[in-house]
Protein backbone atom coordinates (compact mmCIF):
# COMPACT_ATOMS: atom_id res chain seq x y z
CA UNK A 1 0.00 0.00 0.00
CA UNK A 2 3.04 2.15 1.20
CA UNK A 3 4.45 2.09 -2.70
CA UNK A 4 0.92 2.72 -4.54
CA UNK A 5 0.74 5.65 -2.01
CA UNK A 6 3.48 6.79 -3.30
CA UNK A 7 3.44 6.07 -6.86
CA UNK A 8 0.35 8.01 -6.44
CA UNK A 9 2.19 10.67 -4.73
CA UNK A 10 4.49 11.14 -8.34
CA UNK A 11 1.55 10.69 -10.91
CA UNK A 12 -0.27 13.39 -9.72
CA UNK A 13 2.95 15.77 -9.64
CA UNK A 14 3.47 14.46 -13.44
CA UNK A 15 -0.41 15.14 -14.05
CA UNK A 16 -0.18 18.70 -13.01
CA UNK A 17 3.28 19.35 -14.57
CA UNK A 18 1.61 18.07 -18.06
CA UNK A 19 -1.99 19.30 -18.07
CA UNK A 20 -3.33 20.52 -21.22
CA UNK A 21 -6.20 22.26 -22.86
CA UNK A 22 -7.53 19.54 -25.61
CA UNK A 23 -9.35 22.27 -27.47
CA UNK A 24 -6.01 24.90 -28.29
CA UNK A 25 -3.83 21.36 -28.48
CA UNK A 26 -4.62 20.56 -32.21
CA UNK A 27 -4.37 22.21 -35.21
CA UNK A 28 -7.61 20.75 -37.57
CA UNK A 29 -7.20 20.76 -40.91
CA UNK A 30 -10.01 21.46 -43.16
CA UNK A 31 -9.73 18.48 -44.83
CA UNK A 32 -7.75 15.37 -44.86
CA UNK A 33 -5.09 14.44 -47.50
CA UNK A 34 -6.23 11.30 -48.91
CA UNK A 35 -2.10 10.88 -49.85
CA UNK A 36 -1.46 10.19 -46.67
CA UNK A 37 -1.62 7.05 -43.77
CA UNK A 38 -3.84 7.24 -40.96
CA UNK A 39 -2.48 3.97 -39.43
CA UNK A 40 0.39 2.49 -40.03
CA UNK A 41 0.35 -0.02 -42.38
CA UNK A 42 1.90 -2.65 -40.52
CA UNK A 43 -0.63 -1.96 -37.55
CA UNK A 44 -3.64 -2.84 -40.25
CA UNK A 45 -5.52 -5.37 -39.25
CA UNK A 46 -5.50 -7.19 -42.29
CA UNK A 47 -1.89 -6.44 -42.93
CA UNK A 48 0.47 -9.13 -44.91
CA UNK A 49 -2.90 -10.67 -45.63
CA UNK A 50 -3.47 -11.78 -49.70
CA UNK A 51 -6.62 -9.48 -49.31
CA UNK A 52 -4.17 -6.37 -48.38
CA UNK A 53 -2.14 -7.40 -51.00
CA UNK A 54 -4.24 -7.29 -53.82
CA UNK A 55 -4.84 -3.57 -52.47
CA UNK A 56 -4.11 -0.37 -54.61
CA UNK A 57 -1.86 1.99 -52.51
CA UNK A 58 -4.63 4.43 -52.55
CA UNK A 59 -7.35 1.95 -51.19
CA UNK A 60 -4.81 0.76 -48.61
CA UNK A 61 -4.80 4.34 -46.97
CA UNK A 62 -8.24 4.58 -47.78
CA UNK A 63 -8.83 1.90 -45.70
CA UNK A 64 -6.15 3.16 -42.58
CA UNK A 65 -8.44 6.26 -42.45
CA UNK A 66 -11.36 4.35 -41.80
CA UNK A 67 -9.13 2.19 -39.05
CA UNK A 68 -7.92 5.29 -37.37
CA UNK A 69 -11.34 6.19 -37.12
CA UNK A 70 -12.25 2.66 -35.46
CA UNK A 71 -8.99 3.03 -33.22
CA UNK A 72 -10.73 6.14 -31.73
CA UNK A 73 -14.18 4.84 -31.48
CA UNK A 74 -12.97 2.02 -29.57
CA UNK A 75 -11.22 4.39 -27.24
CA UNK A 76 -13.94 6.26 -27.07
CA UNK A 77 -15.54 3.68 -26.03
CA UNK A 78 -13.35 2.10 -23.35
CA UNK A 79 -12.73 5.66 -22.28
CA UNK A 80 -16.61 6.19 -21.33
CA UNK A 81 -17.11 2.89 -19.43
CA UNK A 82 -13.62 3.59 -17.48
CA UNK A 83 -14.97 7.04 -16.93
CA UNK A 84 -17.99 5.63 -15.43
CA UNK A 85 -16.41 3.32 -13.18
CA UNK A 86 -14.04 5.54 -11.92
CA UNK A 87 -16.45 8.00 -11.11
CA UNK A 88 -18.47 5.52 -8.94
CA UNK A 89 -14.93 4.74 -6.88
CA UNK A 90 -13.47 8.44 -6.40
CA UNK A 91 -13.75 8.60 -2.62
CA UNK A 92 -15.09 4.92 -2.09
CA UNK A 93 -13.21 3.59 1.39
CA UNK A 94 -10.29 1.67 1.21
CA UNK A 95 -9.16 3.91 -1.87
CA UNK A 96 -7.47 6.40 0.56
CA UNK A 97 -4.77 8.48 -1.28
CA UNK A 98 -5.67 6.81 -4.97
CA UNK A 99 -9.06 9.05 -5.10
CA UNK A 100 -6.35 12.26 -5.82
CA UNK A 101 -5.18 10.59 -9.11
CA UNK A 102 -8.42 9.49 -9.32
CA UNK A 103 -9.25 12.74 -10.26
CA UNK A 104 -6.59 13.28 -12.68
CA UNK A 105 -7.33 10.25 -14.51
CA UNK A 106 -10.96 11.19 -14.81
CA UNK A 107 -10.03 14.61 -16.30
CA UNK A 108 -7.63 13.07 -19.00
CA UNK A 109 -9.45 10.32 -20.24
CA UNK A 110 -12.43 13.05 -20.72
CA UNK A 111 -9.77 14.77 -23.07
CA UNK A 112 -8.45 12.18 -25.10
CA UNK A 113 -12.43 11.56 -25.71
CA UNK A 114 -12.71 15.00 -27.03
CA UNK A 115 -9.88 14.86 -29.53
CA UNK A 116 -10.89 11.16 -30.61
CA UNK A 117 -14.43 12.18 -30.96
CA UNK A 118 -13.03 15.70 -33.02
CA UNK A 119 -11.18 13.38 -35.28
CA UNK A 120 -14.03 10.63 -35.92
CA UNK A 121 -17.18 13.15 -36.07
CA UNK A 122 -14.73 15.83 -38.24
CA UNK A 123 -13.93 13.57 -40.72
CA UNK A 124 -16.05 10.53 -40.54
CA UNK A 125 -19.24 11.78 -39.40
CA UNK A 126 -19.49 9.16 -37.02
CA UNK A 127 -17.94 7.07 -34.17
CA UNK A 128 -18.53 3.03 -34.76
CA UNK A 129 -20.53 1.82 -32.33
CA UNK A 130 -19.10 -0.72 -29.82
CA UNK A 131 -20.23 -4.29 -29.63
CA UNK A 132 -18.98 -5.64 -26.57
CA UNK A 133 -22.14 -5.65 -23.82
CA UNK A 134 -22.42 -6.06 -19.86
CA UNK A 135 -24.85 -7.82 -18.09
CA UNK A 136 -24.84 -7.38 -14.56
CA UNK A 137 -23.82 -10.46 -12.02
CA UNK A 138 -22.41 -11.00 -8.17
CA UNK A 139 -19.41 -10.73 -7.04
CA UNK A 140 -17.02 -11.86 -4.42
CA UNK A 141 -15.72 -8.77 -2.06
CA UNK A 142 -12.98 -7.00 -4.23
CA UNK A 143 -13.88 -9.33 -7.37
CA UNK A 144 -15.48 -6.13 -9.42
CA UNK A 145 -13.08 -3.82 -8.95
CA UNK A 146 -10.36 -5.74 -9.70
CA UNK A 147 -11.65 -6.96 -12.77
CA UNK A 148 -12.68 -3.23 -13.67
CA UNK A 149 -8.90 -1.56 -13.36
CA UNK A 150 -7.30 -5.26 -14.95
CA UNK A 151 -9.50 -4.80 -17.96
CA UNK A 152 -8.95 -1.16 -18.30
CA UNK A 153 -5.21 -1.75 -18.17
CA UNK A 154 -5.34 -5.16 -20.43
CA UNK A 155 -7.26 -2.71 -22.90
CA UNK A 156 -4.89 0.20 -22.27
CA UNK A 157 -1.51 -1.64 -22.96
CA UNK A 158 -2.79 -2.90 -26.16
CA UNK A 159 -3.46 0.62 -27.38
CA UNK A 160 -0.36 2.48 -26.34
CA UNK A 161 1.67 -0.12 -28.12
CA UNK A 162 0.00 1.06 -31.22
CA UNK A 163 0.06 4.83 -30.22
CA UNK A 164 4.10 4.71 -29.29
CA UNK A 165 4.45 3.15 -32.98
CA UNK A 166 2.20 5.70 -34.95
CA UNK A 167 3.59 9.13 -32.88
CA UNK A 168 6.84 8.04 -34.58
CA UNK A 169 5.66 6.96 -37.82
CA UNK A 170 6.58 9.81 -40.31
CA UNK A 171 4.17 8.44 -43.04
CA UNK A 172 0.98 9.44 -41.39
CA UNK A 173 -0.60 12.67 -41.58
CA UNK A 174 0.17 14.89 -38.65
CA UNK A 175 -2.96 15.15 -37.43
CA UNK A 176 -2.79 11.28 -36.78
CA UNK A 177 0.55 11.19 -35.36
CA UNK A 178 -0.20 14.38 -33.06
CA UNK A 179 -3.28 12.30 -31.15
CA UNK A 180 -1.07 9.13 -30.70
CA UNK A 181 1.08 11.68 -28.89
CA UNK A 182 -0.68 13.43 -26.82
CA UNK A 183 -2.49 10.18 -25.80
CA UNK A 184 0.71 8.26 -24.86
CA UNK A 185 1.68 11.14 -23.00
CA UNK A 186 -0.76 10.52 -20.26
CA UNK A 187 -1.40 6.60 -20.77
CA UNK A 188 2.00 6.01 -19.98
CA UNK A 189 0.92 7.37 -16.32
CA UNK A 190 -2.09 5.35 -16.54
CA UNK A 191 -0.38 2.11 -16.78
CA UNK A 192 1.77 2.97 -14.28
CA UNK A 193 -0.60 3.29 -12.01
CA UNK A 194 -2.91 0.47 -13.67
CA UNK A 195 0.04 -1.91 -12.95
CA UNK A 196 0.43 -1.06 -9.38
CA UNK A 197 -3.25 -1.02 -8.65
CA UNK A 198 -4.06 -4.21 -10.23
CA UNK A 199 -1.26 -6.67 -8.37
CA UNK A 200 -2.31 -4.39 -5.38
CA UNK A 201 -6.29 -5.27 -5.41
CA UNK A 202 -5.04 -9.09 -6.61
CA UNK A 203 -3.13 -9.94 -3.82
CA UNK A 204 -5.28 -8.45 -1.28
CA UNK A 205 -8.34 -9.85 -2.57
CA UNK A 206 -7.55 -13.02 -4.78
CA UNK A 207 -6.47 -15.11 -1.60
CA UNK A 208 -9.89 -14.91 0.21
CA UNK A 209 -12.22 -15.68 -2.84
CA UNK A 210 -12.60 -19.49 -3.86
CA UNK A 211 -11.07 -21.73 -6.39
CA UNK A 212 -14.26 -21.48 -8.65
CA UNK A 213 -14.19 -17.58 -8.56
CA UNK A 214 -10.10 -17.69 -9.03
CA UNK A 215 -10.81 -19.44 -12.43
CA UNK A 216 -13.42 -17.72 -13.39
CA UNK A 217 -11.72 -14.12 -13.16
CA UNK A 218 -9.02 -16.04 -15.07
CA UNK A 219 -10.76 -17.33 -17.81
CA UNK A 220 -12.65 -13.72 -18.23
CA UNK A 221 -9.32 -12.10 -18.55
CA UNK A 222 -8.29 -14.19 -21.12
CA UNK A 223 -11.88 -13.65 -22.88
CA UNK A 224 -11.65 -10.28 -22.62
CA UNK A 225 -8.42 -10.00 -24.14
CA UNK A 226 -9.41 -11.98 -27.07
CA UNK A 227 -13.08 -9.63 -27.27
CA UNK A 228 -10.86 -6.86 -26.79
CA UNK A 229 -8.46 -7.68 -29.91
CA UNK A 230 -11.70 -8.95 -31.81
CA UNK A 231 -13.03 -5.22 -32.25
CA UNK A 232 -9.89 -4.27 -34.24
CA UNK A 233 -11.06 -6.21 -36.89
CA UNK A 234 -14.42 -4.34 -37.37
CA UNK A 235 -16.40 -5.92 -40.85
CA UNK A 236 -18.19 -2.18 -40.96
CA UNK A 237 -14.36 -0.54 -41.28
CA UNK A 238 -13.81 -2.64 -44.58
CA UNK A 239 -17.30 -1.32 -46.15
CA UNK A 240 -16.48 1.61 -45.07
CA UNK A 241 -13.13 1.56 -46.94
CA UNK A 242 -15.20 -0.01 -49.97
CA UNK A 243 -14.05 -3.43 -49.46
CA UNK A 244 -16.33 -6.66 -50.69
CA UNK A 245 -17.68 -9.48 -48.39
CA UNK A 246 -16.34 -7.11 -45.71
CA UNK A 247 -17.54 -10.43 -42.52
CA UNK A 248 -15.17 -13.44 -44.79
CA UNK A 249 -12.47 -10.26 -44.49
CA UNK A 250 -12.97 -10.27 -41.09
CA UNK A 251 -13.29 -13.84 -40.07
CA UNK A 252 -9.54 -14.47 -42.14
CA UNK A 253 -8.06 -11.81 -41.14
CA UNK A 254 -8.90 -12.49 -37.78
CA UNK A 255 -8.18 -16.42 -37.58
CA UNK A 256 -4.87 -16.27 -40.14
CA UNK A 257 -1.56 -17.02 -38.54
CA UNK A 258 -0.46 -13.90 -39.64
CA UNK A 259 -3.43 -12.30 -37.25
CA UNK A 260 -2.40 -14.63 -34.43
CA UNK A 261 1.35 -13.41 -34.70
CA UNK A 262 0.76 -9.97 -35.00
CA UNK A 263 -1.70 -10.22 -31.58
CA UNK A 264 0.31 -11.91 -30.02
CA UNK A 265 3.58 -9.62 -30.67
CA UNK A 266 1.45 -6.49 -29.56
CA UNK A 267 0.13 -7.93 -26.09
CA UNK A 268 3.68 -9.30 -25.51
CA UNK A 269 4.14 -6.71 -22.67
CA UNK A 270 0.81 -6.98 -21.58
CA UNK A 271 0.60 -10.90 -21.09
CA UNK A 272 4.39 -10.46 -19.46
CA UNK A 273 2.85 -8.75 -16.42
CA UNK A 274 -0.33 -10.49 -16.26
CA UNK A 275 1.82 -13.94 -16.14
CA UNK A 276 4.94 -12.71 -13.60
CA UNK A 277 2.13 -11.53 -11.22
CA UNK A 278 0.13 -14.98 -11.29
CA UNK A 279 -3.13 -12.97 -12.79
CA UNK A 280 -2.95 -15.81 -15.26
CA UNK A 281 -1.64 -19.08 -15.24
CA UNK A 282 -0.43 -19.59 -19.11
CA UNK A 283 -0.64 -17.38 -21.74
CA UNK A 284 -4.18 -17.39 -23.74
CA UNK A 285 -4.60 -18.58 -27.57
CA UNK A 286 -4.61 -15.54 -28.92
CA UNK B 1 -30.30 -17.11 -48.11
CA UNK B 2 -30.70 -19.48 -45.73
CA UNK B 3 -34.10 -20.75 -44.48
CA UNK B 4 -35.58 -20.49 -40.80
CA UNK B 5 -34.69 -23.70 -40.21
CA UNK B 6 -31.02 -23.78 -41.47
CA UNK B 7 -30.60 -20.58 -39.17
CA UNK B 8 -31.93 -21.98 -36.21
CA UNK B 9 -29.81 -24.60 -36.44
CA UNK B 10 -26.78 -22.66 -37.39
CA UNK B 11 -27.74 -20.81 -33.69
CA UNK B 12 -27.90 -23.82 -31.61
CA UNK B 13 -24.67 -25.38 -33.55
CA UNK B 14 -22.85 -21.95 -32.69
CA UNK B 15 -23.92 -21.82 -29.00
CA UNK B 16 -23.15 -25.53 -28.19
CA UNK B 17 -19.92 -24.59 -29.75
CA UNK B 18 -19.32 -21.41 -27.74
CA UNK B 19 -20.29 -22.97 -24.18
CA UNK B 20 -18.57 -25.82 -24.97
CA UNK B 21 -20.15 -27.71 -22.04
CA UNK B 22 -23.67 -28.05 -22.88
CA UNK B 23 -24.80 -30.97 -25.41
CA UNK B 24 -27.07 -30.21 -27.77
CA UNK B 25 -29.94 -32.13 -26.83
CA UNK B 26 -30.36 -30.17 -23.60
CA UNK B 27 -30.53 -26.81 -25.86
CA UNK B 28 -33.57 -26.41 -27.57
CA UNK B 29 -34.66 -22.44 -28.61
CA UNK B 30 -36.66 -21.79 -25.79
CA UNK B 31 -33.66 -22.67 -23.64
CA UNK B 32 -32.99 -19.48 -21.18
CA UNK B 33 -29.36 -18.28 -22.82
CA UNK B 34 -28.37 -15.91 -20.17
CA UNK B 35 -30.24 -16.74 -17.79
CA UNK B 36 -28.96 -19.92 -17.25
CA UNK B 37 -25.15 -18.59 -18.25
CA UNK B 38 -24.90 -20.71 -20.98
CA UNK B 39 -23.42 -17.30 -23.04
CA UNK B 40 -21.36 -15.02 -21.11
CA UNK B 41 -21.38 -11.56 -22.07
CA UNK B 42 -17.98 -11.60 -23.73
CA UNK B 43 -19.64 -14.63 -25.81
CA UNK B 44 -22.75 -12.24 -26.90
CA UNK B 45 -20.15 -9.70 -28.77
CA UNK B 46 -18.88 -13.18 -30.19
CA UNK B 47 -23.16 -13.63 -30.69
CA UNK B 48 -23.42 -10.12 -31.70
CA UNK B 49 -20.99 -10.90 -34.67
CA UNK B 50 -22.07 -14.48 -35.78
CA UNK B 51 -25.17 -13.08 -36.47
CA UNK B 52 -24.37 -10.33 -38.30
CA UNK B 53 -22.51 -12.83 -40.31
CA UNK B 54 -25.47 -14.90 -40.50
CA UNK B 55 -27.94 -12.22 -41.38
CA UNK B 56 -25.49 -10.07 -43.70
CA UNK B 57 -26.81 -6.93 -41.50
CA UNK B 58 -24.75 -5.00 -38.99
CA UNK B 59 -26.19 -4.74 -35.51
CA UNK B 60 -27.24 -1.36 -33.76
CA UNK B 61 -25.90 -2.63 -30.29
CA UNK B 62 -27.04 0.86 -29.04
CA UNK B 63 -31.09 -0.27 -30.42
CA UNK B 64 -31.14 -3.07 -28.47
CA UNK B 65 -33.72 -4.06 -25.96
CA UNK B 66 -33.69 -6.36 -23.04
CA UNK B 67 -34.24 -10.04 -24.11
CA UNK B 68 -33.24 -9.82 -27.36
CA UNK B 69 -30.97 -12.45 -26.45
CA UNK B 70 -33.13 -14.57 -24.35
CA UNK B 71 -33.16 -17.48 -25.81
CA UNK B 72 -32.89 -18.93 -29.69
CA UNK B 73 -36.58 -17.82 -30.48
CA UNK B 74 -35.82 -14.53 -29.64
CA UNK B 75 -32.83 -13.72 -31.62
CA UNK B 76 -34.20 -15.04 -34.65
CA UNK B 77 -37.52 -13.12 -34.19
CA UNK B 78 -34.86 -10.08 -33.52
CA UNK B 79 -32.56 -10.11 -36.21
CA UNK B 80 -33.67 -12.21 -38.77
CA UNK B 81 -37.30 -11.87 -39.38
CA UNK B 82 -37.57 -9.17 -42.17
CA UNK B 83 -36.94 -5.95 -40.85
CA UNK B 84 -36.16 -3.77 -43.80
CA UNK B 85 -32.60 -2.87 -42.79
CA UNK B 86 -30.27 -2.33 -45.50
CA UNK B 87 -28.24 -5.70 -45.90
CA UNK B 88 -24.37 -5.56 -46.72
CA UNK B 89 -22.78 -4.94 -49.81
CA UNK B 90 -20.80 -7.96 -50.95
Amino acid sequence: MRELARTVEKLCEASKRDYLNPYVQLEWPEVLDAEQWFTSPELLSIYGTERYERLSEAEKKRLSFYEAVNFFSLNIHGEKSLIEGLARRLYKRNYGQVSRYLHHFLDEENKHMVYFGEFCTRYAGKVYPEKKVVFPRDYEPGEEDFLFFAKVLIFEEIVDVYNVKMAKDARLAPIARQINFLHHRDEARHLVFGRRLVKELFDRYAPTWSEETLQGVRDYLKGYLTATWKEYYNPEVYQDAGLAAPFDIQESAFHGERGREHRRRISKGGLRYLLENNLLEEEPSL
Amino acid sequence: MKTEAEIRRALREWIVQTNGKIRPEELNDETPLLERRILSSLQVMDLILFIEKLSNKFIDVEQLKAGVFRDIHAIYRNFFESSGDPEVRG
